[in-house]
């Protein structure tokens, strides 16, 4: 959240986080990134959309005045020392939208960077060309929201007019940071959309990761019913086809979050999912980042990393 | 521990995530196929019951039904329910004098819709009141690391403080207490192996008051667990002073009767409806709040402060390979659980999402499979199918 004062642009709330706490990589999710990760999240407050169904409605829809008081203040240096402390081996912004606090992120990256911490973010990517720009350099990894592609759906579900801001920012990204992607379903209203999302993925980089979650009604959305786990899998078979990694998850016990190798088709990584409370890497059999069968490549940023290793990543 | 339907010694999970199960071996979280009478009894139990959610209006009557029906599938001797809406509800969100009471006195008609059909005899523990936070003492910005765990407002971890950091919680007015490793250990007869996961300090807050540390949960907290050197009882089998005598009482009773063992989350003595004993909810300064290790303590007869410390890291015991991945930070099944030690059948039902399979004991249970309040769906759990 910003202010103008004297002719400058300023954030209303600088170095104030919530969240402050630790989690897997794999759980927010990154299943590509630093397998097996242990990162410290973050968040502020508020949030540059409005989405019906918000999973973090409670900070990213309430007042950020009235939240300052339950959150903490920390200095970019004292932040990544907690992260430290925590013996955490990255850093990950995942309760609201970066681009509502760059600010403070860019004085962040620079601590974490001294300390050899990479950063990372969820974000919607609805922002300007300059603020992908500035995002790009405080993240390294980043996972970005396409929730829909029509201008209806957008306007009604997300409240924004459009999604083309967000693709055109994909397309950034994606030439230079590692990207994956998630979209929520909501059965009936944007599951039309998966094939035209899977060939707007083939069309940039078909080895993005793409998580296909179903959707948890939350917030205004609480009362609908819970999406159909068959109906939104067989609408991926098609996109299997042309995207290699297509995982289909956010639900308790999911069959369908493990890494098949684009090559022979065994499993090189494996996972649980525990739903929206967390999936968590289980076995990793990559080779020096290969299939250990057939020797194909697959994508991974940055090096596997147990949860236990009491040392920070570097990159 | 086993599943003796299927032939091998094996704990099995069946996650319910609304139209769609699978069932996993609870220990490995893989996915496995088996099939018994018992497993489709259990399926069927969660298909009928989708959980409403933890805050929402009917999650008291969602464990009354749920148990109801899985009492006529599993007929058993002893039954173990967790009510926990009161506490969720409070703990996020705020309600008026008028709604709270009112809130009580429908779980506590829910409870004796369960004890009215099933004709079970209930021996109902309050866990603990809630009190309005006041504010928190801010440790933040401390040169070590404080952390509190297992969403507990009144104790948090301090784990390698500098000296400035200890003056400044000595000098904190809202810290009620700062207790050494040793004492701690002193107090429950704790070994040195129990100390090696115990922070350096465990600092206490006084009523009211919370921590901003590392740990606290993301959802804004209204209530915190009030006082409760001593949490209500109801029960007429015989005399109870503490928590830890609960499992030995059933123990000697449940030849004569059918009992339900009834947890009922963030309501204290001066809430509690029914007629009352008070019972010792820990020792000396030390109280349980709801967790854990309070349900342990009534269910094993043994105080377990060692077993979930507080403000521990307990983060660091966790690996990829750590076992029971869907209950929580149990890597095994607790020993010596009242479940474990009854010859007859046991069943647990809860809406505590996590740990109820593993604190009971019992042969089979269901419970809500919510995390931070996010309704996933359930889990059902059999330990065994085997007893007569």
């Amino acid at each position: 959240m910003y202010l103008e004062e004297h002719g400058e642009i300023q954030e209303r709330f600088p170095h104030m986080w919530c969240g402050c706490s630790m989690s897997r990589l794999e759980s927010l999710p990154f299943y590509h990134a630093y397998p097996g990760a242990r990162v410290l999240t973050i968040g502020t407050s508020s949030c540059n959309m409005s989405c019906r169904y918000c999973s973090n409605a409670y900070v990213a829809k309430e007042d950020p005045a009235w939240q300052q008081s339950g959150m903490a203040e920390y200095s970019a240096k004292e932040l990544v020392r907690l992260a430290e402390k925590l013996e955490c081996h990255a850093i990950v912004f995942n309760v609201n939208e970066p681009t509502v606090s760059l600010l403070s992120l860019e004085e962040l990256a620079v601590e974490a960077r001294r300390a050899g911490l990479p950063m990372g973010c969820l974000t919607n990517g609805y922002m300007t060309e300059e603020g992908t720009e500035r995002l790009a350099r405080i993240f390294s990894f980043v996972n970005v929201a396409i929730k829909g592609l029509s201008d209806d759906f957008c306007r009604q579900f997300l409240g924004i007019p459009t999604v083309d801001s967000i693709l055109r920012n994909i397309r950034a990204l994606a030439r230079t940071h590692h990207l994956e992607i998630t979209t929520p379903i909501i059965q009936g209203v944007n599951d039309r959309d998966i094939d035209a999302i899977a060939g707007f993925l083939a069309s940039v980089d078909p080895e993005i990761p793409w998580h296909v979650f179903r959707l948890l009604p939350e917030h205004d959305m609480k009362e609908s019913e819970y999406p159909s786990i068959d109906g939104i899998n067989q609408a991926l078979q098609s996109a299997r086809q042309r995207l290699p990694y297509v995982y289909f998850h956010n639900f308790v016990g999911s069959d369908w979050v493990n890494t098949l190798c684009p090559g022979c088709g065994v499993e090189v990584i494996e996972r649980f999912s525990l739903g929206c409370g967390g999936d968590r890497l289980s076995k990793y059999h990559c080779e020096d980042g290969r299939c250990p069968k057939c020797r194909t490549p697959i994508r991974i940023h940055g090096e596997r990393i147990a949860w236990g290793t009491k040392r920070a990543v570097t990159r | 521990m086993g599943n003796q339907e299927s032939g091998d010694p094996m704990s099995l999970a069946i996650v319910d995530a609304r139209e769609w199960q699978r069932v996993l071996d609870l220990e490995t979280g893989q996915k496995v196929e088996r099939d018994g009478p018992v497993l489709q009894m259990m399926k069927g139990v969660l298909q009928r019951h989708p959980y409403p959610g933890d805050t929402a209006a009917g999650s008291g009557a969602w464990v009354t039904d749920t148990a109801l029906d899985l009492i006529e599938q599993y007929d058993p001797g002893f039954v173990s329910l967790s009510y926990a809406h009161l506490y969720f509800s409070a703990r996020f969100m705020s309600v008026s004098e008028v709604e709270r009471k009112a809130m009580v006195l429908g779980l506590f008609e829910e409870i004796a819709r369960f004890v009215k059909a099933s004709g079970f005899t209930p021996v109902v523990l309050g866990t603990g009141g809630m009190t309005p936070l006041v504010d928190v003492i801010d440790l933040s910005r401390l040169d070590g690391l404080a952390l509190c765990t297992l969403w507990s407002a009144r104790y948090c971890g301090l784990h390698g403080p500098s000296d400035q950091d200890m003056d400044a919680v000595a000098r904190h007015p809202w810290v009620e207490r700062i207790v050494a490793r040793q004492e701690f250990l002193t107090l429950f007869g704790g070994t040195a192996t129990d100390g090696l996961r115990l922070p350096d300090f465990i600092l206490v807050s006084r009523p009211g008051y919370g921590f901003k540390a590392a740990g606290v949960p993301l959802r804004r907290t209204v209530n915190v667990s009030a006082p409760s050197f001593s949490i209500p009882l109801h029960q007429g089998l015989g005399e109870v002073r503490s928590l830890t005598e609960i499992c030995g009482l059933i123990e000697r009773e449940i030849g004569n009767r059918r009992i339900a063992l009834i947890h009922v989350e963030g309501v204290g003595e001066s809430e509690f409806p029914w007629p009352y004993t008070p019972c010792s909810n820990g020792r000396e300064w030390y109280y349980y709040e709801p967790s854990e290790a309070q349900y342990l303590a009534a269910t094993t007869g043994k105080h377990q402060v060692f077993a979930f410390p507080v403000g521990a890291r307990l983060f660091d015991d966790d690996s990829e390979n750590e076992p029971y991945p869907f209950s929580g930070y149990f890597n095994r099944v607790p020993d010596g659980t009242v479940g474990q030690r009854l010859s007859v059948r046991s069943m647990a039902v809860g809406n505590r999402s996590m740990f109820p399979h593993m604190v009971y004991g019992a042969d089979v249970s269901i419970e809500c499979f919510a995390r931070n309040l996010y309704n996933q769906g359930c889990t059902g759990v059999i330990h065994r199918d085997d007893k007569a």
